[in-house]
This record gives structure tokens, sequence and C-alpha cells, in this order.
């Protein structure tokens, strides 16, 4: 079962070993098995241990990979890191195993008449560079994309950037971080207007209320909710969780509260009417540090071709903002939130009182919403206005979903409207990108093109004609598969895809890149506390297995820009890394030199002085604050924080009587984003082998439905087969079924609806309306 | 006997019709009484989580115990009184009959604690929600048996061998069904010894340790249903 080990008999002997040592251990009685246990591995085991970044999440956990005879037989916590200190979750701990999957993408496949034909790398990568430069010569720069993700490293994100924005010339190039961390970004930039969290994790040490928004941490985040849940037992740290459905996390939760989909915008509303109406609002830091705006609203949902949206902020004052709240009193709203007033009373005293230091945690729930950006202002407004906000266990935290999402699609700029500083649209910006680049900086164009659904329209549409992607497998991630996979198999457009694995979506590709996996190349990941993590390379890939970094270096030189890929192929993640800093530089977003992260299990930027900044916008903590003041927002001009005034607006797609189920999609422990990793891990898969579909017992008992039974689910788009589970991992709210999309057999997302955010274009991938019957 | 013709004719068509009649019915009565069997189309087993954290609230109490070293259970003993690995063990003590259900074993089952006269540390049942114990727990009043039986025999998961990867935490592997609470009985002084657990305080077990596919059947490998490109 476990052959994938450098040596099945090597792998015994050390287990006897062992065994043989814990029987020893038994024969002095007090002794605990298991501490001997674990005492005894890094000594019985001869093994080499080497420091890096989990590859799976976005709280980036510190391993340690323990090599021999390079292979990686073991992995471990960092107990020097201190994210996880020492602690790792199934997927964590288990992680290497899938190197060596029998199927592994070993060698480049060109597809000849239908069939997949092995190819040496060297002619593959010609073929990639003689498409891509032959389209754009016969339709224009605009008809070749690249699509990446934030499981990129920062190397990797870095040089598709400089392909595509400088040396190309085009801005089609964006990430599979828009379909989870769009909302965040555009939340941080319209509040604060400058991305990513203030505080850090040790929030969580501080903090007496962790309140869960639509978000379940004990499987997503589990080592957070971990430590989470030591305070709560040490300290008497209170969980509340917020969501649509009684996970895992609400059982451990001090409190659970449920409300009907979408109304989360009223329940946060109510909050606020409930801290300004009993004098709870933090009236110094407000006047002091905050503006009040309000933008358009019915605002679409996106869901036609080549929609479009622009933002009208405008400025309103504090009487306005609480007269709009008036719409929004606890006893209106739990009309239709279907929150009892008395629960969101309850919240808004917990946020109210300020001898209480408040966490607010969210990740997908909140950033997968049609009114996504929207969702993250009306919690910031709630800090804003309780002050509570850039202090040590205080504060709104946005967690993310992929290991670099922050490192690399947020920071780096993976997505058609950024740049490494700033967005296409700022001429400053462009400049300072041109400069550093060495590229006329008319060569940037100044207009953001397609967003992640957008793209996969225009290959619809057979505007792209040229599509390469990396790291990411959109057609089992993307909203709507069930028109985005015949969109990829058109013949209109020529598919490249960089994998390690065979996926859905290498299964329409042109020409397949056998990719190294995480610990097989060197990189840079980014986590959700701004901290960057580095690591060494620690085994040597299969076959022609190269870093996603390199093939595009390779690509971009065959396409005759080798002068601005002056890299070296041993050398090249530190040489990008050092050139990607320049843009950094300065108090405000200084990122750490390589030779600290080597030593160090990551740092926080902004790194200044030889420190991480730990809470930004905090004198206190922040270097990059005016000098004499408290707080300092300094991503907007005056300093100011902003209050939006935001409404509550109904889904894009709710139940009626022909489809009268709400749809919720999202993840397990087990599994991780399309379970293209974590299916090929024994012990994963064994522990989950197939996706599901939750029912509320309720539910189940009106249909009839029984525990295991097949089940058709379907919606305007199309439909879907899974086994039912009731009573088993989860329970949906009445009126709503839940799915995790690990699963490349069974396609959720052929039934999910294409809706975004106007504002952030992120999917919401949590609510649509389904029926359902018996298969 | 042109009369009786008649008749006759009239008794045969009575006759013919109260055949055809009584078969047709008869073969709808069958119809009705046949109930068409539905194929259990049942993939895998997915345990139910219920009962997960609820003993967390002792968890810290749990690490911060003391070992009572001369009163452990080991992992053979707890064994001794189960018929197989996963059969409800028998109740090792006499009791009384008229004390069923309520909270006559629970008063020692549901929290543990020592007892003086067993000279022995309660074990905690992981389902105290169940009051009608003796339906499956039942006491053992005799030695000697009926007739002798070739029983066959299933080993009992061992301890220690569970483990993926050097040092990665042991999977599950054994049934959860009824004993979701892992911390009855990993955590606690009558936990077996071999079996209890160094970190109970971490209280989110399956944040780490997941069943085996041992516990029911054995699931198959991944595998793709479309997978064209392997060469």
């Amino acid at each position: 079962m476990y052959n994938s080990l450098s040596s099945r008999r090597n792998f015994i002997k050390k287990m006897a070993q062992l065994s043989a040592m814990t029987a020893a251990a038994a024969m002095f009685p007090g002794i605990l098995f298991a501490s001997e246990q674990e005492a005894g591995i890094p000594n019985s085991a001869n093994l080499d241990w080497k420091k890096g970044p989990c590859r799976f999440c976005g709280v980036g956990c510190g391993i340690l990979v323990g090599t021999e005879n390079g292979k990686a037989v073991a992995v471990k916590g960092d107990p020097n890191c201190s994210v996880n200190k020492g602690l790792l979750c199934v997927k964590g701990y288990h992680q290497t195993m899938c190197i060596q999957s029998k199927d592994r993408l070993t060698h480049a496949l060109v597809k000849k008449n239908g069939k997949y034909v092995k190819t040496p790398l060297n002619e593959a990568l010609d073929i990639v560079a003689n498409k891509m430069k032959s389209t754009i010569e016969a339709h224009g720069k605009d008809s070749v994309a690249m699509y990446t993700s934030g499981q990129s490293t920062i190397p990797e994100g870095y040089v598709a950037s400089k392909l595509m924005k400088g040396a190309i010339g085009t801005n089609n190039l964006d990430c599979n971080a828009r379909l989870c961390m769009a909302s965040a970004v555009a939340g941080f930039l319209t509040t604060f207007g400058a991305d990513e969290p203030m505080g850090c994790y040790e929030d969580i040490d501080h903090a007496d209320y962790f309140i869960t928004w639509g978000n379940n941490m004990a499987e997503m985040h589990p080592v957070l909710f971990s430590r989470m849940l030591e305070q709560k037992t040490r300290r008497g740290a209170k969980i509340i969780d917020f969501a649509t459905r009684t996970s895992r996390s609400s059982t451990a939760s001090d409190r659970s509260i449920l409300f009907e989909p979408q109304t989360d915008l009223a329940v946060a509303n109510a909050i606020c009417y409930e801290i300004i109406n009993n004098g709870w609002v933090n009236k110094s830091f407000v006047e002091k540090h905050c503006n009040f705006s309000k933008g358009l609203t019915n605002i679409g949902y996106g869901t036609e071709d080549k929609f479009n949206f622009k933002d009208k902020p405008e400025k309103i004052d504090f009487a306005a903002f609480k007269a709009f709240l008036n719409d929004y009193t606890p006893e209106k709203v739990e009309k239709y939130s279907k929150v009892s007033a008395k629960d969101i009373k309850y919240l808004a005293s917990i946020y109210g009182d300020p001898n209480k230091k408040v966490v607010s945690y969210w990740c997908m729930g909140m950033n997968q919403h049609t009114r996504g950006t929207w969702m993250n202002n009306l919690v910031y407004n709630i800090h804003l206005l309780t002050g509570k906000i850039s202090q040590p266990g205080n504060g709104p935290f946005s967690l993310t979903g992929q290991p670099s999402a922050c490192g690399t699609a947020r920071e780096v700029g993976t997505f058609t409207h950024k740049l490494p500083k700033g967005v296409v649209m700022n001429p400053k910006h462009r400049a300072l990108a041109a400069k550093i680049w060495k590229v006329p900086v008319e060569r940037i164009p100044a207009k953001p093109t397609y967003h992640a659904t957008e793209m996969f329209r225009a290959v619809d549409r057979g505007d792209i004609k040229f599509i390469w992607t990396q790291v990411t497998n959109p057609l089992v991630s993307l909203p709507k598969t069930s028109r985005y996979r015949p969109a990829m198999e058109k013949d209109s457009c020529f598919v490249v895809v960089s994998d390690v694995f065979p996926t859905p979506t290498s299964d329409v590709a042109d020409v397949i890149l056998p990719a190294s996996w995480h610990i097989e190349k060197s990189g840079l990941y980014g986590n959700s506390e701004r901290r960057t993590q580095h690591w060494d390379k620690m085994v040597e890939g299969p076959g022609e297995t190269t870093p996603d970094a390199w093939m595009t270096i390779e690509v971009a030189k065959r396409m005759g820009y080798g002068d601005l890929f002056p890299y070296s192929e041993e050398n090249h993640v530190e040489e990008i890394y050092n050139e990607y800093r320049q843009f950094h530089e300065g108090a405000k977003h200084g990122m750490a030199p390589l030779e600290v992260l080597k030593k160090e299990s990551g740092a926080i930027w902004p790194y200044v002085n030889g420190k991480s900044t730990q809470w930004r916008f905090n004198a206190k903590y922040d270097p990059a604050c005016k000098e004499g003041s408290d707080f300092d927002f300094y991503g907007k001009p005056d300093g100011k924080a902003v209050i939006w005034q935001r409404p509550y607006e109904p889904a894009a797609e709710s139940p009626d009587a022909e489809y009268p189920f709400w749809l919720n999609t999202g993840r397990v422990i087990e599994h991780w984003h399309t379970g293209s990793m974590t299916r090929r891990i024994p012990v994963l898969h064994k522990a989950m082998p197939e996706a599901y579909i939750e029912f509320h017992p309720d539910d189940a008992k009106a249909l009839k439905i029984r525990d295991g039974e097949n089940i058709k689910v379907t919606s305007r788009r199309g439909s879907c087969v899974l086994p039912a589970s009731v009573n088993k991992r989860g329970l949906p709210t009445r009126g709503q079924v839940f799915v995790p999309f690990f699963d490349e057999n069974m396609l959720i997302n052929d039934v999910t609806l294409d809706a975004f955010c106007p504002i952030s274009k992120e999917p919401d991938y949590k609510k649509c309306a389904v029926k359902v019957e018996k298969a | 006997m042109k009369k009786r013709l008649g008749i006759i004719s009239l008794f045969v068509l009575l006759f013919i019709a109260f055949i055809t009649i009584w078969n047709f019915s008869y073969q709808q009565g069958l119809e009705e009484g046949y109930i068409p069997v539905e194929e259990s189309t049942s993939k895998h087993y997915l345990p139910s989580e219920a009962g997960v954290f609820e003993r967390s609230e002792y968890a810290v109490e749990y690490s911060n115990m003391p070992v009572d070293k001369n009163h452990q259970r080991l992992l053979k003993d707890y064994y001794k009184n189960r018929a197989y690995h996963g059969a409800p063990p028998s109740i090792p003590h006499p009791v009384k009959e008229m004390n069923l259900g309520e909270n006559t074993c629970l008063q020692c089952h549901q929290n543990g604690g020592f007892v003086n006269k067993y000279d022995a540390y309660a074990p905690v049942t992981p389902h105290p929600e169940m009051i009608n114990c003796r339906q499956c727990h039942v006491a053992q009043n005799s030695n000697t048996l009926f007739k002798p039986a070739n029983l066959a025999q299933v080993k009992a998961p061992k301890v220690g061998v569970n483990n993926a990867l050097i040092g990665t935490p042991p999977m599950i592997p054994h049934q959860i069904q009824m004993r979701e609470n892992c911390l009855s009985c990993h955590a606690g002084p009558a936990a077996p010894k071999e079996i209890r657990v160094t970190h109970p305080e971490r209280v989110n077990c399956r944040q780490c340790h997941v069943p085996t596919d041992r516990v029911v059947s054995d699931i198959a490998p991944f595998t793709r249903t479309k997978s064209d490109n392997n060469e």
C-alpha cells in the first residue's frame, strides 16, 4: 500500500526498531507509549530534515521533511515555526506521499491526431513558444492568455507577470486566486487602501472572543483552529460560529448561530445598528481615523458575458450612515435572516464591549459571495466603529485558502489589473515596473482585460486562442464548468497545461508540461499573515519534471525575450526574488532578505530594520505610521479608513418552486482544493474516498432519502450524481444541500452558477438554486 | 336434453369466466404482493461525527492528571471482556437485576473515577446518551460453556503500526460507530496504558487522525473515471 517509500524493508526495519523501543518502554510502568514513540523518532530514524512551508492551505505551517537516499520519507511540524509550533493536520503530515503516484506526469505530452505522444521537454517548449508567437502575430497580443495560481511560488508568479505584461505587453494574466481571495483584496483596498490583514496569528493568544463568519476552521484551517481551541480550554476564550451549516467548527464552538444564505449582509448591518444605538461606538477612534462613504447599489451579478461595473464612491457623514441603518434593526433583520434578534444583540454586545478583545475570522463564506466586497467592508465597519483593530487580540482577519494566495497572487500581482507594486491603471506604477523590468513603459497596457471567469468566457467565444494554465485545475474549480469544459475543448483555442498529475484540465490540453512538485524545487510562498517563507529543493523530481518558473523562462527565451530573463537554472529562485524585492522597498511593504528567510521559518512584511511588523497601522508596532499618530491607515492618502454604507441585496439565484434547495459547496479536511494531490495520498483517499451530498435530516426524511443513496442534483446549468450523506460530517440548514468540490468524478461545479461580485469579480460558489431527486 | 344443453353451456361459460377472472385476480394479487428489491446504492462508509468534541471540557484535566501507575489498565485487559474487537464489553462485576437503565450504570461510567471495591478506575462510556445499557452489555455469570465452539478469532488492531510514514499520527484502526468520542477511551485514568493519548488537550482529534480503510471494507485507490492521457 505504501510502496512510495524509499524502500519498504527500510521502513519496516525502522518501525521494528521503534516498536522494540516501545516494548522496552512498556516494561517500565508509568511511561507512556506514545511519548516514547514521539521522542524516539528523530534519533532512531537517521534522516536529514529540511524546513519549508506546507504545500496546502494558506495557514502556512512550517514543516520539516525527512529525506533519506534522496527520497522524502517523513514529515513533521516545525517546532520553531511560530505559525503551527510543531503541529500539522492530517494532510500536512502525509503530503509527500503523493509525489510517487503511478500516474505522475514525468514527461511532456503533445497531442498528435487525438493521441498524447511522449515528447522531449525541449521540443514541447518549442511548440508552446512557436504557437504563442504565431498566435500573437496572427491575432494580436490579447489573443494569448496565462492562467496561474495562488499555489504558484513567488518566482513563478513573477516571471509569468514579467512575460505577459512586460515582455509580450498584454494584461491577459489572471489566476485562480480570483476564485478565492479577490473579494478580500477588494475589501481591503476599498476600506484601507492597502491589501492584506493588519494583524497576525498571534492575535489568537490575546483574544477573548473568536467570531467566525461562514468559516469552518476546524476543517479548513485546522491548525489555527487548534490554537483557538487551546485558548478556549486553557484560558476560557470563546468561539462563536456564525454560519449556514453546522460543521465540526460549530460543534467545537461555545455558540453556533445559523443564518439564511446571503443575509450575513443584513446581520452585519444590524450589529452596526446595535453598536451605534447602544452608544458602543469608540467615538474618538472613529473621528480621528475613519471616513464614511457609500457606493452604487443594485450592482448586478455578472452572469452575462462582458459584464462591466465600476463603483462610484461618494462621501457621506455619520448621521447619514446612522439613518441608513434604521432599515436594519435586529427585529427587522430576524425576519429574513432567521437569526433571532436576541442572537444579533448577543453578537453586537460582544463587539461592543470595550473590555473584550475580539477577532473576526472568515474565508470563502464571505469571499465567494456576489456581494463579497460589501461583506468584507461590513465586517471592517464593525471593527472600525468599535476601534477594535490593529491591536494584539483585536481585529478582523481574512484567511486564505492557498499557500501563496497572498505571497504570489496578491503581492506579486498575477491578476489582470495588477503589477508587482500597484495596478496597471496607475502610470507611476507602470513606470516603476518598466524601470525594474527594463522594458519601455508603453509596452505595459493601462487597461485590465479578463478576470478569471471572463477569461474562460473569452475562450468559449473564441477571443482567446491560446491559454497556458499553471499549478491549477480550472475544469474542476471554475464555476459552471458545464460551459467552460466544452469551451476549452474547442479547436479555436490551443491549451497548454503545466501540472504534476493528470487532471480534467490536462485532459483537454494540446500540450501537457511536467511540473516539479513543491519540494522538488526551491521556492517562496506567502501565507495569510503576511509571512514570506522560503524552502530549498529537497529531492529530485522524476523524469523531465521542471520547475514552472524555469519552463516559463525557457518559453520566454524561445520567444526572443531572453535579455529580460537573464536568470540561471540553478539559481533563478534567488535571482528572481532579489529582483522582485526592489518593487516593495520601504517601510510599508519591505520584504525580508533571502538570507533571513533561509535561516528563519518565515518573516512577516513590512520587514523593517531587521524586524517583522506584526500589527500594521498601529504606531506602537508599525514604523511606517506617521510620527506622533496612534493609528495611521496609510493606505489612504488622508490616513483614514473608510466605513462603507452597504445594503442587503438578494443572491443572484434563490430557491424557487422548481429548484427548491440552496446549493452550498466547499471542502473537507481530508482533501485540498480539487484533490489532484490529496486523492493520490492513500491515507486521505481512504478516509474520504468520494464526494457526497449532505442533507438536513428533516429534508432527507421528507424526501425519503436514506444515507448513501445516489442522488441527482440539478440546476439550470447542469447536474451531478452523488451519494447522500445524512447526519455524518455536517448539517446544512433546512432547505440547503452541501457538496464538497474535490471529486473530479462527481463534478459539482457543472451545477454551480458563475455569478460574481461586480467589484471583485469573485464567483459565488455558496449559493445557487437546485433540485434533488433519487438517481 | 336441449334444455339441459343451455344450462350446461351457461355453467360452462360461467366456469370459464370464473377461471379467467380468478386467474387474472390471482396474477394481480401476485403483482401487488411483489415489492421490487431495490439494490442498495450505498457506496462508502462515512462515520458519523456526533460526539467528536463531547468530552473536550475535561481535556485539560486529563492532560494534567498524574498517572496512577498501580492501577493502569492494559490493552490486553481491555480486550479480555470483549468477544472480539468492536464487540460491546461484558460487565465484569456483579450487578443487581433491578438496577437497569437510567443513571445506575452512568453513576460510575459517565465520568469514571476510582472504585475502591474493585480497586480500579471505572471506564468511561463513549455513548452516555444510550441508557438501556444492558441491551448490549451483559454480565458474565458462569465460567462454563453450554457447548464449546470454534469461534473464529478476529485479531484486534495492534498499537504502533498504524502510521503511514515514520512518525506521522497513527490512523484510527477501529470502527467508530457509537465510539465517535475519542477521549472517553483514549484519555483519563481508565484508558488502557498503550492507547492513552499524550496530548488530550488537543481535542480536535480528527484533525490529524483519520480512519483507515481496514475498518469496514477495502477502498480502492483513487482512480480517474476519465483518464485517456496516460499515453
